[in-house]
């Protein structure tokens, strides 16, 4: 490959990085244009796929099962041989290989679970699916058990893409538990895109932190999931609700505060006066106040 | 293979409108060769420049710079000092100055702040073109408060016919929000730390912080014939299109910024539980069946 390819899909890459939710294959379309290079590009692209990939917990179909799993940094399977890099679906205990590209799961393999954590973490997945089945219209969900012991991680995503009505959204949640601390640490983020006849888009970041009450952390798993889960349902419904709040004030303050809607006189501007009062405050200066018009 | 302009096009219509400048100098780097294109096709936020000669401010964007120089509205001066800079023609600069002034005013009563610039230039054809520019800022006065900016960019073009003059209006405004949300206490990481080290009583409540950035741009054309009284008449019938568009505009923006991108955000998750609304529906339907037996 050349330096002058090499350069193009580094600079080619930061665009995929950036792509909307559901709009990959669109932001791919228009690179392999810019790059004009096919082959190259598909080799140069793919450690920039992966990272988007990740960083937005894509979903993939699991084999041999009717539901989908996220793939991102926490679902990896560490290995030292990267062309082996596998992911995880705790649910049913298989990992695979994933395609960036395509986005598709293959060789699929089961896994051995933690036999200590894996009684909290099903519960925990039973919970969550309870709450995804409430909260989300398309939501996936996945719960993995992470080292230290007595930690778990749960996340989310769901996705609406609308290509006929140019609008796609993606919701993400990050829930890092710790049964040691006490303690919930969050990430939420929301990305909405919205493109007739232009380009809108919401980005929001939030990190929570919920502590985790005693009694939560000493109860049976079944009763402690249902409570962490209702934690999270509490938190998340109020940043929801927040962000009316800050729709409101964006459009209270802000908005109004940028450009009135009319001017103070409450009516449109008068274009014939406008001009005249220029030009007549201009011939006046020249040839005193009565010789106007 | 598709025009590579329209897919670099295509592809600032899908990336982050926060990161506009940055992106349109990748794609330069990556494409010098179509660097005017690129320059003269896509909207990037107006730079505030300052007049050396008046002290007053002026925008600066693709239609008043020559090189790497800018022209003034105000002063018809070029900084960095250019001996050859393209100007218009001494009666088109007279209608410059005039329509700098009514723009002026328009932009105090709508505005009420801000700056606003007029360039005019001649078309190949007899005809002359312009650009109607306002800016306004919002700072926070306060890390907490919430900021904007609104950048508007009026192109037209106009063919005098007899004593109708033809206008061609296209328009684009850029409008970004941001608003951050913080619950007393989540300043800062170490401030969480502090919090769950109190031994994990339950008085330390639950903490959020982020933010919500509402970024874009929209545009829309219009075609209009006017009467031609004289000279002066092309500023009010392109000030009362402009004025009229603003507003059609203003009002688009305010349903797509609160009204689609929240309408979005509740499609991806739902404060209500869509479970218990699933169960109604059911036994309305079992009721209304059980009615009809």
């Amino acid at each position: 490959m050349s330096q002058e390819v090499d350069e193009r899909i580094a600079g080619v890459s930061s665009f995929v990085l950036q792509s909307p939710p559901g709009e990959i294959n669109d932001v791919l379309n228009d690179v392999r244009v810019i790059v004009n290079d096919d082959e190259s590009l598909e080799q140069g692209i793919l450690p920039a796929l992966r990272d988007y990939n990740l960083a937005q917990f894509i979903t993939v179909d699991v084999p041999g099962t009717s539901y989908q799993t996220i793939v991102s940094d926490i679902a990896r399977i560490s290995s030292d041989d990267e062309d082996e890099e596998r992911f995880l679906d705790p649910r049913s205990k298989t990992s695979f290989k994933f395609d960036h590209l395509r986005l598709e799961a293959t060789d699929s393999r089961p896994e051995e679970s933690d036999v200590e954590a894996e009684p909290l973490r099903t519960a925990l997945e039973s919970s969550a699916l309870s709450y995804l089945a409430a909260h989300y219209h398309d939501g996936v969900v996945a719960i993995f058990s992470v080292q230290p012991p007595n930690q778990f991680v749960v996340q989310i995503v769901a996705n609406k893409y609308n290509p006929s009505n140019y609008w796609s959204g993606r919701w993400r949640s990050h829930y890092h538990i710790d049964f040691d601390t006490k303690m919930i640490r969050g990430k939420i983020l929301v990305n909405v895109h919205y493109y007739e006849q232009g380009n809108v888009q919401l980005e929001t970041s939030h990190d929570l932190a919920i502590p985790i009450p005693p009694a939560v952390v000493n109860a049976e798993p079944s009763s402690a999931s249902s409570k962490i889960l209702a934690l999270i349902d509490v938190e998340e419904s109020r940043l929801q609700t927040s962000f009316n709040d800050a729709y409101h004030e964006m459009a209270e303050k802000t908005f109004k505060g940028l450009r009135r809607a009319l001017p103070l006189t409450r009516q449109k501007i008068d274009w014939d006066k406008v001009l005249g009062y220029k030009l007549g405050a201009e011939l006046t200066a020249g040839k005193g106040v009565f010789a106007s018009s | 293979m598709a025009d590579p302009v329209d897919s670099m096009l295509d592809l600032m219509r899908r990336l982050p409108p926060t990161r506009v400048d940055e992106n349109v100098n990748a794609l330069i780097q990556l494409c010098p060769d179509y660097a005017d294109d690129l320059l003269g096709s896509v909207d990037q936020p107006l730079k505030v420049h300052t007049d050396r000669a008046t002290g007053r401010e002026y925008l600066a964007c693709d239609y008043n710079r020559d090189g790497d120089s800018y022209r003034s509205p105000w002063s018809n001066e070029y900084d960095p000092p250019l001996e050859d800079g393209t100007t218009p023609s001494p009666k088109l600069r007279k209608l410059e100055i005039a329509a700098n002034e009514a723009f002026d005013t328009y932009r105090e009563m709508y505005y009420e702040g801000g700056v606003s610039s007029v360039y005019l230039w001649e078309l190949d054809d007899g005809g002359f073109a312009g650009v109607v520019l306002f800016k306004k800022v919002m700072n926070p006065s306060s890390p907490d408060d919430p900021s904007g900016s609104w950048d508007s960019i009026h192109v037209f073009e106009t063919a005098e016919r007899g004593r109708q003059a033809h206008y061609k209006l296209t328009s684009t405004i850029m409008l970004q929000l941001v608003t951050r949300q913080n619950d007393k206490g989540f300043e800062d990481n170490s401030s969480v730390a502090a919090c769950s080290d109190k031994k994990n009583s339950e008085q330390h409540g639950k903490k959020m912080a982020g933010e919500v950035n509402l970024s874009g741009s929209m545009t829309r054309q219009t075609e209009q014939d006017w009467p031609l009284h004289d000279a002066s008449s092309h500023i009010t019938n392109t000030g009362k299109m402009i004025e009229e568009m603003e507003i059609k505009m203003r009002n688009l923006l305010q349903e797509v910024y609160f009204g689609k991108t929240r309408d979005i955000v509740y499609d991806l998750r739902s404060i209500d539980d869509l479970e218990r609304a699933r169960r109604q529906r059911e036994l309305q339907k079992e009721l209304v069946g059980f009615i009809k037996r």
